[in-house]
């Protein structure tokens, strides 16, 4: 997983071995376009959307709103031609450093306080960088854009529909793509122009960026990520087509389904929930069908593969909300990683924050691997990097690993792997049989 | 002192009449033909909860102990009576928590270590109170200092670093760094200095166990090792001993004039995360990962007391400066409470 974004080319190389959502906050300027060169700042679009997305999140009214708003920049880079001004501006609207991040009192997500920042990045401009930041922008939108007329998803490969097309106005395609959802891969993206992008971070930043100014989740751009996760477990998903997936079905596991597809999940006898961290462990487990033989009863086995991606996230959240009773428990290596992606899961990501709110599963629980079950086995610890550390003091830091917050464990166990300088992956409990053995006696207490 | 039975008798006995407060080892069966009667610590006082989370490290001075947590708080308690009591809390000391505290011998100045990176010199008043007195900032890059360990009079303060360098600062002449002693770039889990002032000592992570010359500034010996971590090394008070320990499970003591290993002692069954030296130098204590603190002669090169208040990790183990005729000490760590033991006597 290589989140370094550009270290070069923006000067910051401090940045590159942060934790992603880190990232995203301090490499690359906190900035979205906003969609009015003209001087609009857009906090009326805003309540607009966000009225729009609470009542009524339509991809339908999603993509001829975001169509709209997007051919706005445009036609006042048009008129800005031919005007004959001298610059080109995109004002941009600061997602927030952690300092400004929020709570949710509920479920303790992390959120947006109400106030941000606009900052403009204009062509020409003597910093070769703002130029680079300029034509990257620039270029995502059109492609955003391009995906959003075409009608097709655009995900993070390439899809054979996206041409490089000159830019046309769309109003009347619009009706004609009414109902088809369609996204982009923000693979594809980052595929139609490498040169420019360099990484395919910068894709997924800039994205980010301008869904939040936008006022819209992310695959309401018709962009989302290559679905990452894998699921198994007792349950099956209709789909909107009347289609149904069963996740008992293959002993593999079956990739994640994209959340807008989802019509209804039907939930059998499911006693637990496992996110894993690691694709390894959680195929071990599902090939042996742990899901269903489990000692606790049966369950559903998740995992994203390291840091969950957003369908991934989703997914879960929809279970969760589906069948609120049901635990969710996270198993995770005793590393600084480790309690990230559980922390992601649980209150969402940094950089994510304004999606957070339907994303977050504030009931996770901490299944393991702890301090104490490294010491029982004391093979296969591992010492921490000056990373790892640098890591885990940053996380000390945060709000959620404060003294008194609802979970103080994680601070303690963040203390204790500094303390002893030592870490161990969830390998470390043993093979398949162990394994099971272990999650059979954990679970069986949690549950 | 020495017990002399015939073996036989001794099986027999601690067959059927285990001591009550403390357990034989082993090894002292197996090995010694004579065996010497064990040494008895009753508990006489815990704080429970004297911290929210785990306590790593305990400092003492005459009269109080000082202790440091995952917490943001440095917790002070007055030992000069036997109801141990609460004297002082220094509130945000280390906002993500305190992992090293340490006095001078003259109970005058502390220093603690945050997991910030962040190192906090205290000063006490006459009347007992600490008071900040400043920060380490000369050439103290943000959380490059882990241990630390102060001189007799507090005018020196030695750390370890990350990547295995050994720092020395003059705290009474603005908090300069004085000294930088290089090593193979192990991460120092541990150090300490010798009474008189002459020597420094680190433990590191690949085992290394090394002594510098505080006065010439030179390494003096780099000791045979422990191959696994090092997490605690202690002089003896007349510094001619240096104890190491860690996670071989073992004690190893070395003569610091010859830089030689002359005992190894044996009978932890779980890493070892902090070992100190009686006032006396006659005896050594040990906390381990299981729980378990230990008493060591080191005359006889044996463990004389084991006790166990829980199984959870023993961080810090400390003798607290000899009142009267009995030893104490006093143990915390992962169940968050200060226990305090005194040597049973009259029995």
């Amino acid at each position: 997983m290589d989140f370094d974004l550009l270290p070069n080319l923006l000067g910051d190389s401090s940045g590159a071995r942060r934790l992603p959502e880190e990232q995203f906050l301090t490499n690359l300027p906190r900035s979205i376009l906003t969609s009015n060169p003209r001087g609009l700042l857009p906090q009326q679009d805003d309540d607009v959307q966000d009225q729009l997305s609470s009542t009524a999140p339509e991809n339908i009214y999603h993509a001829g709103f975001v169509i709209c708003k997007i051919e706005d920049v445009f036609e006042a880079m048009a008129d800005c031609i031919i005007d004959e001004k001298k610059e080109l501006v995109i004002h941009l609207k600061s997602r927030h450093r952690p300092a400004f991040k929020g709570r949710n009192a509920v479920s303790g997500a992390i959120e947006n306080l109400p106030d941000s920042q606009i900052r403009s990045i204009t062509f020409p401009s003597k910093k070769p960088q703002e130029a680079w930041k300029f034509t990257a922008l620039l270029r995502i939108l059109e492609l955003a854009h391009e995906a959003l007329v075409n009608g097709v998803v655009t995900t993070k490969r390439c899809c054979h529909q996206c041409r490089n097309r000159a830019f046309v106005p769309v109003t009347d395609i619009l009706m004609w793509q009414v109902g088809r959802v369609a996204d982009c891969i923000s693979r594809d993206m980052f595929y139609r122009d490498p040169d420019l992008f360099i990484k395919q971070a910068v894709v997924d930043r800039y994205i980010d960026d301008i869904a939040y100014t936008l006022g819209v989740n992310r695959d309401a751009l018709n962009v989302v990520a290559a679905a990452k996760g894998l699921v198994a477990g007792s349950f099956s998903i209709e789909k909107k087509d009347k289609s149904i997936v069963d996740f008992s079905s293959d002993s593999e596991g079956l990739l994640v389904p994209n959340s807008k597809d989802i019509d209804n999940v039907l939930i059998g006898n499911v006693r637990w929930i496992l996110v894993i961290e690691k694709e390894a462990t959680f195929r071990t487990l599902s090939t042996n069908h742990y899901w269903k033989l489990s000692s606790a009863g049966e369950g559903i086995l998740l995992t994203a593969k390291g840091y969950p991606d957003i369908q991934t996230r989703k997914l879960l959240y929809i279970l969760s909300e589906q069948r609120p009773a049901i635990p969710i428990f996270a198993l995770v290596d005793f590393d600084p990683d480790g309690i990230g992606i559980m922390s992601t899961y649980k209150y969402g990501s940094m950089a994510l924050s304004h999606e957070n709110s339907k994303l977050a599963v504030p009931g996770l629980e901490w299944l393991g691997i702890r301090s104490r079950d490294i010491v029982s086995t004391s093979t296969g610890v591992m010492k921490l990097s000056s990373r790892d550390r640098n890591t885990a003091r940053r996380m000390l830091d945060k709000d959620i690993f404060q003294e008194g917050e609802r979970d103080e464990e994680w601070r303690v166990e963040l203390q204790r792997m500094l303390f002893l300088n030592a870490k161990a992956e969830i390998q470390t409990l043993g093979n398949s049989s162990n394994l099971e053995a272990w999650l059979n006696m954990q679970l069986w207490a949690a549950v | 002192m020495p017990y002399h039975l015939p073996p036989h008798q001794n099986i027999s006995r601690y067959r059927t009449t285990p001591p009550p407060h403390g357990v034989l080892c082993r090894t002292l069966y197996a090995s010694y033909p004579t065996v010497t009667m064990s040494k008895q610590y009753l508990t006489t006082h815990t704080i429970d909860d004297a911290h929210v989370t785990d306590i790593f490290s305990l400092a003492v001075t005459p009269t109080q102990i000082l202790s440091a947590s995952g917490s943001s708080s440095i917790k002070i308690y007055s030992t000069a009576s036997p109801e141990i009591s609460l004297a002082q809390t220094l509130t945000g000391a280390h906002k993500l928590g305190c992992h090293h505290i340490v006095t001078s011998r003259n109970g005058k100045k502390a220093a603690s270590a945050g997991f910030g990176g962040e190192v906090k010199i205290w000063a006490v008043s006459e009347a007992g109170e600490w008071a900040e007195e400043g920060k380490i900032v000369d050439c103290n890059k943000a959380g490059e200092i882990w241990a630390i360990a102060l001189s007799e009079d507090g005018q020196f303060l030695a750390s370890t670093t990350y990547d295995g360098r050994i720092n020395v600062w003059d705290l009474a002449d603005g908090r300069k760094k004085i000294r930088e002693y290089e090593t193979k770039g192990s991460f120092g889990l541990c150090i300490d200095m010798s009474r008189d002032g002459r020597f420094t000592a680190s433990g590191h992570e690949n085992g290394g166990v090394y002594v510098f010359n505080n006065e010439t500034g030179r390494m003096l010996y780099s000791l045979p090792g422990l191959v696994k971590p090092v997490r605690s090394v202690a002089f003896s008070p007349a510094g001619t001993r240096l104890a190491a320990a860690g996670d071989a499970r073992v004690i190893g003591l070395y003569d610091v004039k010859q830089g030689e290993q002359v005992a190894n002692l044996t009978g932890h069954s779980a890493w070892i995360f902090s070992v100190d030296w009686s006032d006396t130098g006659e005896y050594l204590l040990s906390g381990s990962f299981d729980g378990k603190v230990k008493v060591w002669s080191i005359d006889r090169g044996v463990c004389v007391a084991t006790h166990s208040e829980t199984e959870k990790t023993l961080w810090s183990v400390k003798w607290l400066p000899k009142t009267g005729k009995s030893e104490a000490f006093a143990t915390a760590g992962a169940n968050r409470s200060i226990s305090f033991y005194r040597e049973a006597t009259g029995g």
